[in-house]
């Protein structure tokens, strides 16, 4: 622990402090919901300091002023024994009055404007339902209908990556399948809890395409800390060919070349940090794209790998059934219908894995596999394999992961 | 006082002889029987502070863990579990165990000397509320010695929200030990608090009347009324919790049309006023010792008390200021906003008349004077973010942010702790005939005051960074390595102060500088006391003439020595100073209250393996409970007196019981 201190210590950048430009900055805005409450925010701010140097230089002045320095003023006559005085205190309270009406005023103005879309942009918003489940997020398009198999349709579902229209205010409808979760996205929108038999909501719009992070803000049980998520904000028309590649069932891969169940040959070239490898709480990404160009990083995540193996995704499959997966996840189209997990039907085309807490890469994806009680405490996961006695040998992993990665 | 001395309370007096063995009453003045037995106001204070002060270094060191593990980020020093329960516990113990009580001790010990008393009302009420107290703190910290699977200490956190600390998403019974620990300390809080208000309502030196109270009195008085008032909403949702996990009922189990949102409301109607109960002493304190250093009358006491009693009231209005962000709607969110900023105005007013007081003074920095400026500068700070959270909006940023963690440790430790700080050194000779030396209090302030700012005011850049409260880790590219780092650093410096401050009290307890009484040329009647103050307080019941009543009799002694003559007769021909017995049933009533309440905690609402024990366990408990007031009330509310001669010696003894 101190030798990672000391090397931490040594990478400190001390304008950060001030900075305050982090991916969850709530001064750094994106949308006209945060924009609105930071300015309430930098008026409670102007105003209070203001106060602060008012009162502050008073009382730094007395403290000097009237300071007895030397023996002699101390055993000095007291001073003479005043009770107060009315007309200072009464103005003091206008005064006061006074500066909490500046506060009070825009606050009241954005407690409206922040609470529901605004009348004049109701035509235009986007509706989608969010849930937060111990310790991930589930999205819901009510409005758009996704194939399952043939003619068989249901709302579109994912998980833990929202992605909304850029410029199109959306409203978030916030529900809970057990606790109370609160869903705080800093640059686009303060948060709002999900809390259990209330129908609560918020609205938010993103100006510009981009991405954000997101990440639930009440205390929620043992993975509160890594309960986090994303919201993606496509240009309308990318946006509606995003719904398009997502209203389709799962991606079937080469099926002709599934009969090979034995794919060792591509166990020897696992590249990456093997679970392991891992430290306990280890930071799950792997490369510094998502942090500099997140959104490219999202487009370039939609295509499949070109060098997948169609054996080894056959394989991972098989085994998804096998390993009881299906009975917590749905993979549209294939054989999965669970419903407590995340919906896994282009888990492929996610930047993050494990409630944005891992990047969606090969050897991140295989730690949570290998053992998701490491990465996230207490969770369902970690129970279910040993409920149900699951062991997954390395291959087994390997072709899990293939099978997933390649869902996109 | 007059009271207690008429002749109609003494008749039992003779057959006090003929009395049981059992129902003898303990003497002990010395040793460990005459602690547990102990009735005696200051002796309650001093066990009082005492146990608060251990409980403060436990909390203390469970924050430095806290910050230990995110001094860095994605670090591994504790696990989420472990870290869950450390913030858990850490803000239990700070306002349960440390805070509440540490006033709890100045109530005890201060407040019957300020309004010349010679003890609180019912003196073995008292006892009980410390022995309750202590059972209440023994069940909270039980979980930390018991297997962490089934039990542990609470993890649910300090505010303990349904339904996550319901039986579905919490089995083990680390919730249950929460939950009937917070119900103790709820009991005792109450009994000690009516004590408090039937003894400064009822046994004021005669001229004491309620616009001459001492500062510190008042705020004793609001806050037992605020613990009074608000503890009874947290008893009925633990009450109700308690109900869902031992007994199956459904207050907020959402499957049956249970409302958690119900919790969030009882448990803010009281945590609110319960902000008040942990600051309001403290102003309270701050109200005593600027107007000693400056050696100048309190400016505008009349305003300073009403606004205390205005905060009082206001403060059970803003409770769903903690709750802007659960979507109650608009109009409820503007109200609660508006009344939360009305609140702001009698606390500024506040600070505008501590200024005032030092105003035109003879300022004398001794080391509880550099505590009470201290306390003036950060509770300030620690004020004005907190209008920011007033405004709503901005809040829905804010709420379960670094942000908050900020503002309420600005008020909090920057606050009470150091006006409680303060307040120690302060009374300290008071109490010990000791003075803890100037150089020693004042490193200690500096190291407390630097280590406290660079620990919390990079939260505030945290919380707007993003940096959510409650999480184990995160992740090194969110920018607030640099902001955490520096925090735990400030702790670290913060903890030495601690360290340092509490090195001094021990050793100047022991071995310190000797001083006399009214060390500090006082102002209020506890100063006019020889230390170690005797254990009837005041030998004569003085006479109140003026607001500062000791700094009134100071100047005017000649008039105050014939009247004080004149008393000690007439007290005398009514029998002498009353004294009450001491008792050993409040310690026992509290010992059934604690082992009942371990049965009750361990008790499933299936019959498990072990529900014989469980039952036995909390029946026992149940019976010595009742054996104990059974036995308290058997012995009566008896008395003996005490006879002094001219030079303030004891001359009959104890022997003449009443």
């Amino acid at each position: 622990m101190i030798s990672t201190a000391f090397l931490a210590g040594c990478k400190l950048d001390i304008t950060e402090l001030w900075r305050m430009d982090g991916h969850q900055s709530t001064l750094l805005t994106a949308g006209p919901v945060a924009a609105e409450q930071k300015q309430v925010f930098m008026v409670t701010v102007w105003v209070t300091l203001v106060i602060f140097i008012l009162v502050g230089s008073t009382l730094a002045y007395a403290m000097i002023k009237f300071r007895a320095r030397t023996a002699e003023e101390e055993h000095a006559e007291p001073p003479p024994q005043g009770h107060g005085n009315p007309l200072v205190e009464l103005s003091l309270i206008a005064a006061s009055v006074g500066a909490l009406v500046i506060i009070a005023v825009p606050t009241l103005r954005a407690i409206w404007y922040t609470y529901d879309v605004p009348v004049e942009q109701k035509d235009n918003v986007y509706e989608v339902n969010a849930t937060g489940y111990q310790w991930w997020f589930r999205f819901e398009y009510p409005t758009e209908q996704a194939t399952v198999k043939g003619a068989q349709k249901m709302p579109l579902v994912a998980a833990n990556e929202l992605v909304v229209p850029a410029g199109r205010p959306v409203r978030v409808n916030l529900r809970t399948a057990d606790v109370i979760h609160s869903f705080w996205i800093p640059k686009l929108a303060g948060k709002v809890d999900m809390i259990p038999n209330r129908a609560n909501f918020l609205w938010l719009k993103a100006d510009e395409p981009g991405y954000y992070w997101g990440q639930c803000a009440e205390y929620c049980g043992d993975s509160h800390a890594v309960m986090r998520f994303r919201v993606v904000a496509l240009p309308q028309k990318e946006f509606y060919e995003w719904l398009d590649q997502q209203t389709k069932p799962a991606r079937e891969v080469a099926a002709q070349t599934a009969a090979n169940d034995q794919p060792k040959a591509q166990f020897a070239s696992w590249k990456g940090k093997t679970p392991d490898e891992f430290r306990q709480n280890e930071y799950g990404f792997s490369s510094e794209q998502l942090n500099v160009s997140p959104l490219e990083a999202w487009r370039g995540q939609q295509f499949p790998d070109k060098n997948e193996d169609p054996a080894l995704v056959a394989q991972g499959r098989k085994l998804f059934g096998a390993k009881t997966c299906i009975a917590c996840h749905t993979v549209r189209g294939h054989e999965g219908a669970g419903v407590t997990g995340p919906d896994l039907t282009h888990v492929g085309a996610r930047t993050t894995i494990a409630a944005g807490l891992l990047e969606n890469n090969p050897e991140q994806l295989r730690r949570w596999l290998h053992n998701p009680a490491a990465v996230k405490p207490g969770n369902k996961m970690a129970k279910g394999f040993i409920d149900n006695n699951i062991k997954l040998t390395a291959e087994d992993e390997i072709a899990l992961v293939a099978y997933l990665e390649s869902l996109k | 006082m007059d009271a207690l001395a008429k002749p109609a309370l003494l008749t039992k007096e003779e057959k006090a002889a003929a009395k049981p063995r059992l129902l003898a009453h303990p003497t002990a003045k010395t040793g460990l029987m005459s602690w547990l037995t102990t009735v005696d106001h200051k002796r309650i204070g001093f066990l009082y502070g005492f146990f608060a002060l251990c409980f403060f270094l436990v909390g203390g060191f469970e924050a430095l863990l806290i910050r230990t593990q995110l001094m860095v980020p994605n670090n591994n020093v504790l696990t989420a579990q472990q870290y869950n329960t450390m913030f858990t516990m850490h803000g239990t113990t700070m306002i349960f165990l440390a805070i509440m009580p540490m006033s709890a001790a100045f109530f005890n010990f201060i407040m019957p000397l300020q309004i010349g008393a010679r003890d609180v009302a019912f003196p073995r009420l008292n006892a009980f509320s410390l022995w309750t107290f202590v059972a209440g703190a023994i069940i909270l910290n039980i979980g930390w010695f018991l297997p962490t699977a089934t039990h542990g200490a609470p993890d649910g956190g300090w505010f303990g929200y349904a339904p996550l600390t319901s039986r579905n998403f919490i089995p083990k019974h680390s919730i249950d030990y929460w939950v009937m620990g917070l119900q103790l300390l709820g009991v005792a809080s109450i009994a000690a608090s009516l004590n408090f208000i039937v003894t400064i309502i009822n046994l004021r030196a005669p001229g004491m009347t309620m616009m001459r109270l001492p500062v510190f009195t008042w705020m004793t008085l609001v806050t037992s009324f605020l613990i009074v008032l608000s503890f009874p909403a947290i008893t009925i949702a633990l009450v109700e919790l308690m109900m869902d996990r031992q007994f199956g009922t459904n207050f907020f189990e959402v499957s049956n049309g249970g409302m958690p949102i119900l919790w969030q409301h009882l448990f803010w109607v009281f945590g609110h006023p319960e902000v008040y109960i942990l600051i309001l002493p403290a102003m309270g304190v701050i109200s005593e010792i600027l107007p000693t250093f400056s050696r100048k009358p309190l400016f505008g006491y009349p305003i300073v008390v009403f606004s205390g009693a205005c905060i009082g009231f206001l403060g059970f209005g803003v409770w769903s200021h903690h709750m802007f962000t659960t979507g109650m709607g608009t109009v409820a969110t503007a109200a609660f906003a508006m009344a939360t900023m009305a609140i702001a105005v009698p606390t500024g007013v506040k600070i505008f008349n501590w200024i005032g007081t030092i105003w035109g003074g003879h300022i004398q920095l001794r080391t509880p004077m550099m505590f009470a400026l201290g306390f003036v500068w950060m509770f300030m700070i620690g004020g004005l973010s907190g209008v920011m959270h007033s405004a709503a909006p901005a809040d829905a940023q804010q709420q379960d942010s670094y942000f908050v963690i900020a503002h309420f440790h600005y008020v909090l430790i920057g606050g009470s702790l150091f006006a409680l700080l303060a307040g120690i050194h302060y009374w300290f000779p008071l109490m010990f005939g000791r003075k803890v030396s100037e150089f020693w209090g004042k490193l200690s302030f500096w190291v407390i005051f630097v280590g406290f700012n660079v620990t919390f005011f990079p939260m505030h850049f945290l919380g707007l960074n993003g940096m959510p409260r409650r999480t184990f880790t995160y992740d090194s590219n969110m920018g607030w390595n640099t902001a955490n780092f520096v925090s735990t650093m400030g702790a670290y410096v913060l903890g030495i102060g601690v360290f340092i401050y509490f090195a001094v009290m021990v050793y100047t307890y022991l071995k310190g500088e000797r001083v006399g009484g009214d060390v500090w040329d006082g102002r209020t009647l506890e100063w006019s006391l020889p230390n170690p103050v005797p254990e009837y307080n005041y030998r004569v019941i003085p006479t109140v003439h003026a607001r500062d009543a000791w700094w009134y009799e100071k100047h005017h002694q000649e008039e105050i020595k014939k009247e004080q003559s004149e008393h000690a007769k007439a007290e005398e021909a009514h029998g002498g100073i009353h004294m009450p017995f001491q008792s050993i049933w409040p310690l026992v009533t509290s010992l059934g209250v604690l082992i009942g309440a371990i049965g009750i905690s361990a008790l499933d609402s299936n019959p498990a393996p072990g529900i014989h024990i469980k039952l036995a366990t909390t029946l026992i408990g149940g019976a010595v409970m009742f054996l104990g007031v059974y036995f308290w009330s058997l012995e009566g509310n008896e008395g003996y007196h005490i006879h002094l001669d001219e030079n303030g010696n004891v001359v009959e003894g104890e022997h003449d019981h009443h």
